[in-house]
């Protein structure tokens, strides 16, 4: 039953993603941009011109590259395990890719596990006394984080904490450009301080990544508010509650009862927010110079980097189907009546 | 199914309210901004980096304003390149509304009506928009409106029409939803048996139904078009300096940031933040309202 589930949905996935990139690769070719021209300049002479188009590969027709880079022309492409080199750097995009998708990894796990610290209590807040002042403040609360520009919010962080009270560090990285990073491992640079045993390095890890948190949790915590306050509220309206009630448990007990029964449906949303946050790190990203995937996507988008741009979309939007799927199977368990 | 969620009407009038005021103040801005903004919004000053008057001295100069003779204060300060702030910050929205609402608009009219047909009638070609609106939808929104921005050559036009393709979708699948709820209903049947077309049912009776959640959305999709836009321009991405937009405001104040500065990104931040919350409030109190 749950074997057949995951097929199912790991089969719909992978089309869909097949679908998807193969539309990402004719859409930045139909598109009217000229690479050539941003590599060799507007001032090159003809020749340099079409020996540059020759390079990119940009002179065969959009079948061969198509064929090309999905590797069922004899050369190394998508079904090789390649994403193809950088036009910008000459390195593998794959390799460029899994450097920088840590860091937004790491990123968006603390903004989450902080955003559902301050969320989760805030919506089960407003659900329990519908209409008191608790359920009114955080409506307007919710409402008002998840409609922020969370880029204005980092810069206004920056002045107060860097420019004005001194506590934390500026918007230079991950690490102070003076400390010698750790080995990457996990890519995590909190945990790779320990893991290499220099806890000093992890600490200064963790002052340089609390702005970037901090914003992007405060931003996070309007729509974790509202899904779980909705959710909550559903929760206490399903019949158990009322049977409960009546049978006279303490109004606690209820609400203890009423959040189990809201943290599988709560649990999905805030997995689809995270696998759609993948892509929308990009601005804090850039304010805090992290390096990490969506300022790599501003970046390659930036400088025409075809290959780049593809193998971006594509490693997004798998993390967010895989995302999507560990949530469904997640939600099956603890809730056979989803997989059916 | 329908949850009654229980929101106090206090808070939902109040909402409606606030969120009215300032969707109708920034309408307003859209149109007389430019005109009534003291200095050009894209022409240098006499000063550079000059923080704001100090609050206190705001009345005093206000007064002054009525004697023709004495120059406009630079309310909001003046940023690295001379310009005067106020002036950018309220000549915005003609940039930033103006493509948040054509871009919603574009997405409303085709989705509604997309979303109306693959509701009534089912059909191989229903069913392929579906999926279309599928993979349009699994699309990372802001790295995709990037590509298609950079890609396509940063003007108003391209942001407006890269954000109707991606915004399409969800009402598509709004009305969809609402219209296969309809679609079986006994006024259906009455206008069929009074000989109406099956095209007439669908846009005349069935669609002016279904439009609650849409219409909900839509106030929801401006506030997000307009975080759109701004984040563009602040990544390089958006519409070409100097045309007054809050976001590249944002951006150019950022590099100001650590000198100090905080008044060029500050006003032009605190507009986006009540705009963007101000079409949220409406949004919600409309959902609160017509929604499901």
């Amino acid at each position: 039953m749950m074997g057949r589930f995951i097929i199912r949905r790991l089969a719909v996935g992978g089309i869909q993603l097949f679908v998807l990139i193969i539309a990402v690769f004719l859409l930045i070719r139909l598109l009217p941009a000229d690479p050539v021209a941003r590599f060799v300049g507007l001032n090159a002479s003809p020749e340099a011109y079409a020996a540059a188009k020759s390079n990119l590969g940009l002179d065969q027709s959009i079948p061969k590259q198509l064929g090309d880079f999905l590797g069922v022309t004899g050369g190394d492409g998508l079904l090789q395990g390649s994403l193809g080199r950088s036009w910008v750097t000459g390195d593998a995009v794959a390799a460029e890719v899994a450097r920088a998708l840590p860091v937004t990894l790491e990123l968006l796990t603390y903004s989450f596990l902080l955003a559902c610290i301050i969320g989760v209590p805030l919506g089960v807040l407003g659900a329990v006394r519908p209409g008191g002042a608790a359920d009114k403040g955080t409506l307007v609360f919710g409402l008002f984080a998840g409609s922020q520009p969370e880029f204005s919010w980092a810069i206004m962080f920056i002045f107060v904490f860097f420019v004005v009270l001194g506590i934390a560090p500026g918007p230079l990285g991950r690490l102070s450009p003076l400390t010698d990073p750790p080995t990457a491992i996990t890519g995590f640079m909190t945990i790779d301080g320990l893991l290499a045993g220099r806890p000093g390095v992890t600490a200064e890890a963790v002052r340089y990544l609390s702005l970037p948190v901090l914003t992007q949790a405060f931003i996070l915590s309007g729509p974790i508010i509202k899904m779980v306050r909705q959710n909550m509220a559903e929760a206490l309206q399903a019949d158990f509650v009322l049977y409960a009630r009546a049978a006279g448990l303490p109004e606690r007990q209820v609400a203890l009862s009423a959040l189990h029964a809201a943290f599988a449906p709560s649990m999905t949303l805030i997995g689809v927010l995270y696998g759609f946050m993948l892509g929308g790190a990009v601005l804090i990203e850039s304010v805090f110079s992290l390096g990490g995937i969506g300022q790599y996507a501003i970046r390659s988008i930036l400088a025409f980097d075809y290959p780049a741009i593809q193998g971006v979309v594509l490693i997004i939007s798998a993390i967010s189907l895989i995302v999507y799927l560990l949530i469904d199977i997640l939600h099956a368990a603890l809730d056979p009546r989803a997989a059916l | 199914m329908s949850v009654a969620v229980h929101d106090a009407p206090a808070a939902g009038d109040g909402l409606l309210k606030i969120g009215a005021i300032i969707v109708g103040l920034m309408t307003f801005l859209a149109i007389f901004g430019p005109v009534i903004a003291p200095y050009d919004p894209t022409a240098a000053t006499d000063t550079v980096s000059t923080p704001p008057p100090p609050l206190i001295d705001w009345p005093r100069l206000f007064i002054a304003q009525f004697d023709p003779e004495i120059p406009a204060p630079h309310w909001f300060g003046v940023d690295a390149a001379g310009l005067d702030v106020f002036s950018r910050t309220i000549s915005a929205p003609r940039t930033d509304l103006l493509i948040a609402l054509t871009a919603t608009a574009f997405s409303f009219v085709i989705g509604v009506t997309l979303g109306a047909l693959a509701g009534f009638f089912r059909h191989w070609s229903t069913e392929l928009l579906m999926r279309a609106s599928d993979i349009l939808q699994s699309f990372p929104v802001f790295i995709s409106a990037m590509i298609l921005v950079a890609l396509a050559g940063r003007s108003g036009v391209n942001i407006v029409l890269a954000m109707t393709l991606l915004y399409s979708p969800i009402f598509i699948r709004l009305t969809r939803a609402e219209v296969m709820s309809l679609r079986n209903r006994g006024f259906v049947e009455a206008a069929r048996a009074t000989g109406v077309s099956e095209r007439n049912i669908v846009f005349r009776y069935v669609l002016p139904n279904a439009l609650g959640p849409a219409a909900a959305q839509a106030s929801v999709t401006i506030g997000f078009a307009i975080l759109l836009t701004a984040g563009l321009s602040f990544v390089g991405a958006g519409v070409r300096p100097p045309t007054p937009e809050w976001g590249l405001m944002i951006a150019n104040g950022a590099s100001q940031i650590v000198l100090g500065d905080w008044w060029p990104s500050l006003f032009p931040g605190a507009a986006i933040s009540i705009t963007v919350f101000g079409f949220a409030s409406l949004g919600h109190a409309l959902e609160r309202r017509y929604g499901r």
